[in-house]
């Protein structure tokens, strides 16, 4: 493993140069290019604003709308490396089955590509909850956990489903409905009290394996760094669920960045045959 | 002396199945325990090459010569057995393989560079003399959608020579781009060979194969079936596919007007024969038929190499045969000393019609293959009384 890690380093410029590539392509041949990175969020925060208002939809907590935004930004970085690593192996046959390389770049470079297109929009995302009021950064280092987080677990699902796909073409059918599962079982547009109270443990503690889901613990910290929200919410029984039980998440999105990376690498094998 | 490439005991198995790439039917197989068919592509072959060596590799279609290749390359993986490389590895084995589409050619270069891992600064400097190579100035911002297939090999062969690999594996590219670039590409080959690196090529052109190799591999059905000097090599790939290996698909067309019915090798007795007698001459009996009257009509033959190209042809005309006309049935008999021609497959066409070509009358292409086994001390097409004083 740290062989490989090696390996990747000294490849770096090639994986750069991949991630340019996945993002050029993106915007070729369309007019206003890169600005569509700043556009499409600015438009899509508009949207919900402009749709939760007249529906009046809301859970009732307050900043209801930044609470959001701030999770349907984040999912939208999980649902592109989802959707983009599909293709990562598929889509670069020709490359595969002629030239020789690690084919972990692959993977990887769809998931950096859409982390930089994260990053943009994560800047009007930053600007909409300053100037909405909602901006809370008194814990504004939990960024740096939930973009690792988000990171490793980007690397391993990524790794997984560009890996399947080339054996299992079902694997888009699967994750096309699997992402719609995964994005209601995330607290995106409720939030975790909510959750908590709808899954009615027996002991209230026990409600921090909801955390299982790495989604969960990764939207906690973002809306932690952004918004000041707790980490872990207030249970019913009136007590704060041990912090402690972010740890699972990241320890589930360690668990799958390695389970995705044995499996590339054990698939590797047979993708000339099979391709 | 060491060895660029080791090729230790590799096995290739495929397995075949219908609907590949479905989960359905991997459960299906699984289920049933259906046994997967498997092809052997590769069957135990070792070799190596030395440093500084260009091995040939020879072999009729599905011999397995591009399944080597890609193991060695590092694409495929073997079933069993192992292949060591030493330096960078540069496969040419489709060229312009790895370019994508919406990228210019310029952006396809630099992409090149550092999948074969060259530094971008690197590839920056060689950058110009790649355009240069491949002559697509003018083409270099544009998406490579847009080039040509014979542009795209241009531009690819110039990436994957610049990129200055130790090993180089070339598979049948020498088929495509115009005689300037296959001349280009042969003298950028030879500049290889005389620095010292290695190249492994696969080619189904005899004679460049025999030019460019020091020693030559012969595979066939996945068995390596020999490893040697070139000549003896292509001559033996040569005597294993008597008709196989010569290209050119029988065709007989014509008017009509009259026909050869037959067309026999024989021997010196007027017996048929399946193969050249040993005195190396062709016997041949034309049996033609003509509803009607021809006058002064033309018999031809010509013998054409295994790559199409006529050796020889001539007819009744040149030949000086007189023949006023043809009416009802009858028989030629067609005589030719080969015995200086080089060993190997050539195929037979023959000809009637018209004394000014203006009515073909019936066309047998490549009509009778004849394998020649004699004559593989010397190099060329046939022997030319030449003598050393």
């Amino acid at each position: 493993m740290i062989a490989m890690f090696t390996e990747l380093l000294t490849r770096r410029e090639l994986i750069w140069i991949l991630v340019q590539r996945n993002l050029k392509i993106r915007y070729k041949n369309s007019a206003l290019g890169f600005f569509w990175s700043l556009l499409t969020p600015m438009l899509m925060i508009l949207m919900y604003a402009i749709f939760a208002s007249i529906l009046k939809f809301n859970t009732g907590r307050p900043e209801y709308l930044q609470f959001l935004v701030t999770g349907i930004v984040a999912w939208q970085f999980t649902a592109g490396f989802l959707n983009d690593s599909l293709n990562a192996i598929v889509g670069n046959t020709n490359l595969v089955k002629k030239v020789f390389f690690p084919r972990v770049i692959l993977p990887l470079s769809t998931v950096l590509a859409n982390g930089v297109n994260f990053l943009l929009t994560f800047i009007v995302l930053l600007l909409y909850l300053i100037l909405s009021g909602a901006a809370d950064f008194s814990a504004c280092y939990w960024i740096v956990p939930a973009f690792a987080m988000h990171l490793v677990l980007g690397i391993g699902v990524s790794c997984l489903c560009a890996t399947a796909n080339v054996f299992f073409r079902d694997t888009q059918h699967i994750v096309g409905v699997g992402s719609l599962a995964w994005f209601f079982l995330s607290p995106i547009f409720y939030d975790l009290e909510m959750q908590l109270g709808a899954l009615k443990f027996a002991s209230p503690q026990l409600g921090g394996i909801v955390y299982l889901n790495p989604m969960t613990g990764i939207l906690a910290t973002y809306r932690a760094a952004l918004m000041g929200h707790p980490l872990t919410p207030e249970i019913i029984s009136g007590g704060v669920l041990s912090p402690l039980w972010l740890l699972l998440s990241g320890a589930v999105c360690l668990a799958i960045m390695f389970i995705g990376l044995a499996a590339l690498r054990t698939g590797d094998k047979y993708f000339g045959d099979v391709l | 002396m060491k060895a660029a490439i080791e090729v230790h005991n590799v096995t290739k198995q495929f397995r075949l199945s219908a609907g590949a790439g479905s989960l359905k039917t991997a459960v299906i197989d699984w289920a049933r325990r259906r046994p997967s068919r498997q092809f052997t592509a590769l069957n135990d072959v070792s070799f190596s090459v030395a440093e500084g060596e260009t091995l040939g590799l020879i072999g009729a279609n599905g011999a397995g010569k591009s399944t080597l290749l890609s193991i060695i390359a590092g694409t495929l993986y073997p079933t069993s057995g192992h292949v060591r490389t030493r330096g960078v590895v540069a496969s040419l084995l489709e060229l312009g393989a790895g370019f994508h589409p919406d990228l210019t050619g310029r952006e396809n270069v630099l992409l090149y560079g550092a999948i074969m891992g060259i530094p971008r600064e690197t590839m920056r400097q060689r950058f110009d003399a790649i355009v240069d190579f491949s002559g697509l100035e003018e083409f270099i911002d544009q998406p490579v959608r847009f080039y040509s297939s014979g542009m795209y090999v241009r531009l690819g062969f110039a990436v994957a020579v610049q990129v200055d690999p130790d090993v180089l594996l070339v598979d049948e590219v020498l088929a495509v781009g115009d005689n300037d670039f296959q001349k280009k590409c042969l003298d950028k080959m030879d500049e290889f060979h005389r620095s010292g690196k290695s190249m492994l090529i696969i080619s189904h052109d005899m004679h460049t194969i025999r030019s460019v190799s020091d020693r030559i591999a012969y595979l066939d059905h996945g068995e390596l079936k020999g490893i040697g000097a070139p000549n003896a090599m292509t001559a033996r790939y040569g005597a294993d596919s008597i008709s196989g290996g010569v290209t050119g698909a029988k065709r007989e067309w014509g008017t009509g007007g009259a026909k050869m019915t037959a067309v026999t090798l024989v021997d010196g007795e007027g017996k048929p024969c399946g193969t050249v007698p040993p005195d190396q001459r062709l016997r041949l009996r034309i049996d033609w038929e003509a509803a009607s009257r021809i006058d002064r009509p033309t018999f031809g033959f010509s013998l054409t190499d295994e790559t199409g190209n006529t050796v020889y042809g001539s007819n009744t005309e040149i030949d000086g045969y007189d023949l006023p006309f043809i009416k009802g049935q009858g028989q030629l008999a067609l005589e030719v000393d080969v015995a200086t021609l080089h060993a190997g497959n050539y195929m037979l066409s023959f000809s009637l019609h018209s004394r000014n070509h203006a009515v073909n009358y019936h066309r047998l292409e490549n009509h009778l293959p004849i394998s020649l086994v004699e004559n593989m001390g010397f190099d060329g097409v046939c022997r030319l009384p030449s003598r050393w004083v």
